[in-house]
């Protein structure tokens, strides 16, 4: 009993460090190259020198971008009390001015806005500023959402702080990652990877990737890597501003140490969905962050930007233990908390124990996503016991990584399934689009050639239809025609067949028919699927499972290298994958 | 998705049930005026889309006096998330409502005990345990939960019921009933400042909220109040020990039918905003539960998401489904016998309890019409006997979607409706029983839908030769010498018929064609007012417009063509 009550404790525990950013980005903030240290020079320095300036954070979600600005503020508000005034605004939250703005009433309203803003600033500016010597922070939350329309905010804050005597910082956070970055980074982990693989050494872990982020110098990259294919750096005129801070090597995190088995996970995701090739976004509708901003907004914009990244593996493995282990000066009991320390150290220590982790990262390793699994792990404890055991990581990491399609697959029924199985006879046969009607008189053929059990009357049929749609396993190809009924309407596929394959070969009674219909068709038009591949590639718009988007990025590398192909050609579709990417 | 009146009415009515559109019409306003608290309204709505069937039940409930009986005849899950229904009618035949305590926030019921709750929600054992895991011991932060599965696999049951076990306070909204932003933020807010919409305030809410910006400080706002009120409730019952019964300091926010956001205008904000609620508010005494019917990676965004904790609900499997529905039978070994019958081979067409459910219950009317006395434990004999009884109408009922037991009403019917009932009168193909259309329709009525699915089906080039301008004494020879010259376009027209369906018309056409056709039988041309009127409802998809006459609406014909061979016979 008493035992079940300090593992109730030490679980709440568990439970709000889990949910508090705060904490879990905490360990972080020491060593000198983090991010942690970075911000914080630059904040600092603006507030002391009384100097304008305006910063980038940018990186995925789940990277501890907010949590870090949180932590740099709070420091700075202690160790400069009343020289710092926050102003908080999120895009998701406020610039729904610029968006209502836009799409009803043009200029009135919109000179509205801008004089509110405006005044508002002249007060604040030279009221609160001026005259109490304050810096201001904007913390620009979601920042691309404020790059959208006019971005009359943008332009009033960062000409206000050029104009007014004052001092302002702004800071934009963003996940909408550079691309130029991002291949950047990417070629630079092919050299690596290249180089290691020549002098066949496995790479130590660099001594000072220590922190789970780093940032890019981009004037650096493009005088100091002539090799790099992919380098087309405009706009970035003011980006070289020397900046001691920001001209740390790039690293990558443990790329080249672990390409065969990455290699292999490609394969597999390659296996997965051969289908869901992206088609290559045209550029321009694919800007970054910063080049959403308006030409003026820009050059009073300094390229400033820190770049967060998910950890490598040994950073994992320092979070898990900061986050798990539990502190022996609290009110539990001393016993307890060694015996529980000791299990779990013992645990993290296991082969197999890494071996998931190894799982979980590969499909995603953002801090979030490690939360969301250690989360999971922690309410799986048995109370009883009261210590984790590696069997609460493994079901954990089940309930996190779901594939949801083939779930739904698991879910059909015989009659929903045999409505794929046409689906997907009619799409090997390339037609172009098919509706109800067409699945329909496939699967009276179906029933002729192959005298099934399961014929049911039409309307059943479209019953079994719409909970296909209904399960988003299937959908229509266009938003249009909503006046149609839905036997008119023309569908796809959500799926690929290497999905209902498996789904159908996992179903617990499938009849054999469906099976072998599924069999004998793709075996027989073997060069229809891959021609039908070809046209995937380029105009598949089918979506993706969010974990493989988040595989593909790292296996750019790999593949190009692997297959010797033309990165721009490859590059751009897998980059297009990314999950920073829109 | 139209305001809640308009649609469930329309719903409601083609289902057919004995009640008068005007009682509904009442009920429904006078549950409204009384102010039923929120969660019932939204329940009762919920439950209105979800499934049609269950409205009938639920006023059954308010018609009698409240009686658990009625409502555990209930075959489904329902008959848990019912229980609140009547508990709640209660507060609304009192009419004199109280004001709202903090109480009001946990499940309205007397709280149940685990085994309870897992009992009474056969085949979810899996997920209840998951989700309370997940929520952990009390007064434990929680970082957002997703909860997925297919409709009717009892996701918003078991969350609700597991409130109600561990008795702490929720706000429950679904965005089915919440059709816009502004009523999704204001539903939450009032329910969090304890707020009841009545005649006293005019029906408003607490707050006005339109933007997400107000709601996040509304809401900061309203937990924070809340969360206070529960630690000193907590401070309160700990000393006195007497009104305990709610019990933690955290509130939940359940946002239910989370899939329809998608369809809301702004949605490409709305929705990140939704899953980035929890790191927005940043108060640790929040937990945020989504409920949806699709899987997370359908929700994927532009720049990505926080994720939530995925928990899955899978359908019910064949042996959940045994339990669920020899739950609340009054003859237990009779209906498992008529089960071992019936379920296999509907679970190959469907596994959803509500469609399930509606099939059966004939079914066993059928199969219980040889029995004497319905308490009997049937033999092997027996069940030999009835299902000998049974097997023929096993057949016939797997390919039905729908079936209407009670005289249909005519007015009022959507395109979809029409859809189900033409299938309901389209027995099996293999045997094409050319039976009668089930239900009346006057002559001219016959005649609007016959013109109606010409105009539809031809292109509007033939009609000049199909009929001539003297209204052609024999148009129907006419037409089928046309098809015989068409012949050869005719596996042409077939697959674009398949692909495109029927054509669209003006209302001068349908009217012209009915001219011609109705000339030929002597018919007056008087119909013609009243026939218009059933006839945009019969049988032709309104595309849009008010006055039927006027403008440039265009309709459409759904009607297939063997209805339309059963109308001419």
């Amino acid at each position: 009993m008493g035992r079940e009550n300090l593992a109730g404790e030490a679980l709440i525990l568990l439970r709000s460090r889990l949910c508090n950013p705060k904490f879990i980005f905490s360990p972080f903030s020491d060593s000198p190259d983090s991010n942690y240290s970075k911000l914080k020079f630059i904040l600092s320095s603006s507030v002391t020198e009384a100097c304008n300036n305006s910063v980038l954070l940018l990186g995925p979600r789940g990277c501890g971008k907010n949590a870090v600005l949180e932590l740099v503020i709070e420091d700075l508000l202690k160790e400069y009390p009343d020289m710092i005034s926050v102003i908080k605004l999120n895009g998701l939250l406020h610039s729904d001015d610029n968006c209502a703005v836009k799409v009803q009433l043009d200029t009135l309203l919109y000179l509205l806005v801008v004089a509110i803003v405006l005044t508002y600033l002249n007060i604040f500016v030279t009221r609160e500023c001026g005259l109490a010597h304050k810096t201001v922070m904007f913390v620009l939350d979601e920042f691309d959402l404020f790059a959208q329309g006019k971005q009359r905010l943008l332009y009033c804050l960062l000409d206000a702080m050029q104009s007014v005597t004052s001092q302002a910082v702004v800071i934009g956070v963003s996940c909408r990652l550079l691309e130029r970055d991002f291949e950047r980074e990417l070629a630079v982990a092919q050299r690596r990877m290249t180089a290691s693989r020549a002098s066949s050494v496995q790479r130590e872990p660099h001594p000072h990737r220590r922190v789970k982020s780093r940032q890019i110098e981009p004037h650096r990259c493009q005088t100091g890597a002539q090799s790099e294919p992919i380098g087309a750096l405009e706009g970035q005129s003011k980006s070289g501003e020397a900046d001691p801070v920001l001209s740390e090597p790039l690293q990558s995190p443990g790329l080249g140490a672990k390409q065969d088995r990455t290699l292999q996970t490609y394969r597999t995701l390659q296996t997965l969905c051969p289908e869901h090739r992206p088609k290559p976004r045209k550029l321009g509708t694919q800007k970054d962050a910063d080049q959403l901003l308006e030409k003026r907004v820009r050059s009073r914009f300094s390229h400033r930007k820190l770049l967060f990244l998910p950890p490598s593996k040994e950073d994992l493995q320092r979070l898990i233990k900061h986050i798990l282990v539990l502190p022996t000066d609290s009110s539990l009991p001393h016993d307890y908390v060694v015996e529980f320390n000791a299990k779990l150290l013992n645990i993290l220590a296991k082969e197999r124990f890494k071996q998931i982790i190894d799982t979980l990262s590969n499909s995603d390793s953002t801090c979030s996503n490690l939360l969301r699994f250690l989360f999971s792990a922690v309410c799986h404890m048995d109370l009883k016991t009261g210590f984790l055991l590696i069997e609460n990581f493994k079901a954990a990491l089940s309930s996190i990584q779901r594939q949801p399609k083939l779930e739904g697959l698991k879910d059909c029924s015989i009659l929903e399934l045999y409505m794929l199985v046409c689906m997907w006879r009619l799409e090997v046969r390339e037609q172009d689009s098919y509706n109800f009607n067409s699945v329909m008189k496939e699967y009276r053929s179906i029933h002729d050639s192959f005298q099934t059990s399961d014929y049911y009357a039409r309307n059943v049929c479209l019953r079994a239809f719409e909970h296909l749609l209904e399960r988003e396993l299937i959908s229509f190809m266009d938003h249009r025609g909503h006046n149609q009924s839905t036997e008119f309407r023309p569908a796809k596929l959500l799926i690929s067949y290497h999905e209902l394959y498996q789904g159908l070969k996992s179903y617990r009674s499938c009849p054999i028919q469906i099976s072998c219909t599924n069999e004998t068709r793709t075996k027989g038009s073997n060069a229809a699927v891959s021609s039908r591949r070809k046209k995937g590639r380029q105009q598949k718009p089918n979506r993706f499972n969010v974990n493989h988007l988040k595989f593909a990025a790292w296996f750019a590398a790999v593949w190009i290298e692997e297959e010797n192909l033309v990165p721009s050609v490859l590059g751009k579709g897998i980059l297009n994958l990314f999950p920073f990417h829109p | 998705m139209g305001a809640l009146n308009n649609f469930s009415v329309g719903r409601w009515l083609t289902v057919g049930f004995d009640y008068p559109k005007s009682i509904w019409r009442v009920e429904l306003t006078t549950s409204l005026q009384l102010s039923v608290p929120d969660i019932f309204l939204q329940q009762l709505a919920g439950e209105l889309f979800n499934q049609n069937y269950r409205i009938l039940y639920i006023f059954k409930d308010m018609g009698k006096e409240e009686s658990p009986q009625v409502v555990t005849r209930r075959t489904t899950r329902s008959s848990s998330s019912s229980t609140p229904n009547s508990k709640n009618l209660e507060t609304t035949k009192s009419c004199n409502p109280q004001p709202m305590t903090i109480n009001d926030l946990v499940f309205g019921d007397e709280p149940i005990s685990f085994d309870d709750l897992i009992s009474s929600l056969p085949g979810r054992r899996s997920q209840i345990h998951e989700l309370v895991r997940l929520l952990g011991p009390l007064n434990s932060p929680t970082i957002p939960l997703f909860i997925y599965g297919g409709t009717s696999t009892g996701k918003t049951s078991v969350v609700l019921q597991i409130f109600r076990y561990l008795n702490r306070p929720f706000v429950y909204t679904s965005c089915r009933t919440c059709y816009n932003p502004r009523v999704l933020f204001e539903s939450i807010l009032n329910q969090l400042s304890l707020h009841r919409k009545d005649v006293g305030n005019g029906y408003s809410s607490a707050k006005r909220c339109e933007r997400p910006s107000d709601f996040v400080n509304l809401l900061r706002e309203a937990l924070l109040t809340v969360v206070n009120n529960l630690k000193g409730h907590l401070e309160n019952s700990s000393s006195k020990k007497s009104i305990g019964r709610i019990s933690g300091k955290m509130v939940y926010l359940i946002i239910d039918n989370l899939e329809l956001v998608r369809e809301w205008d702004k949605s490409a904000n709305l929705l990140p905003f939704l899953f980035k609620l929890y790191a927005i508010l940043m108060l640790p005494e929040v937990g945020l539960v989504y409920i949806s019917n699709t899987s997370p990676d359908t929700y994927y965004s532009d720049t990505g998401y926080i994720e939530p904790i995925p928990v899955y609900f899978p359908d019910y499997t064949e042996e959940d489904l045994r339990q669920i529905f020899l739950r609340n039978q009054a003859n237990q070994k009779l209906y498992s016998s008529f089960l071992e019958v019936v379920l296999r081979p509907f679970c190959r067409t469907t596994r959803r309890v509500d469609e399930l459910s509606a099939a059966f219950s004939p079914l066993f009317k059928k199969y219980c019409e040889p029995l004497s006395d319905l308490g009997i434990s049937p033999s092997e004999e027996m069940k030999r006997r009835l299902f000998s009884h049974l097997q023929p109408h096993i057949m016939p009922s797997l390919n039905e979607v729908f079936k209407i037991s009670s005289r249909p009403s005519s007015e009022g019917e959507s395109n979809k409706e029409k859809a189900n009932r033409q299938g309901c009168t389209q027995r099996l193909r293999g045997c094409p029983a050319i039976d009668e259309i089930d239900f009346h329709m006057s002559t001219s009525a016959k005649y609007l839908l016959i013109s109606a699915f010409l105009a539809s089906r031809n292109p509007a080039t033939l009609d000049a030769s199909l009929f001539d301008s003297t209204g052609g004494s024999d148009n129907r020879k006419r037409k089928r010498n046309s098809s015989v010259k068409s012949m050869e376009h005719k596996e042409a027209a077939e697959q674009e018929l398949l692909m495109k369906g029927p054509g669209t018309f003006p209302l001068e056409r349908l009217l012209a064609i009915f001219q011609c056709i109705t000339s030929v039988e002597e018919y007056t041309l008087e119909e013609e007012e009243p026939g218009t009127n059933s006839l945009g409802v019969e049988s032709v998809g309104y595309k849009g417009g008010s006055c039927p006459l006027e403008g440039s609406t265009r309709y459409r014909s759904t009607v297939s063509e063997d209805m339309a061979l059963k109308v001419i016979i």
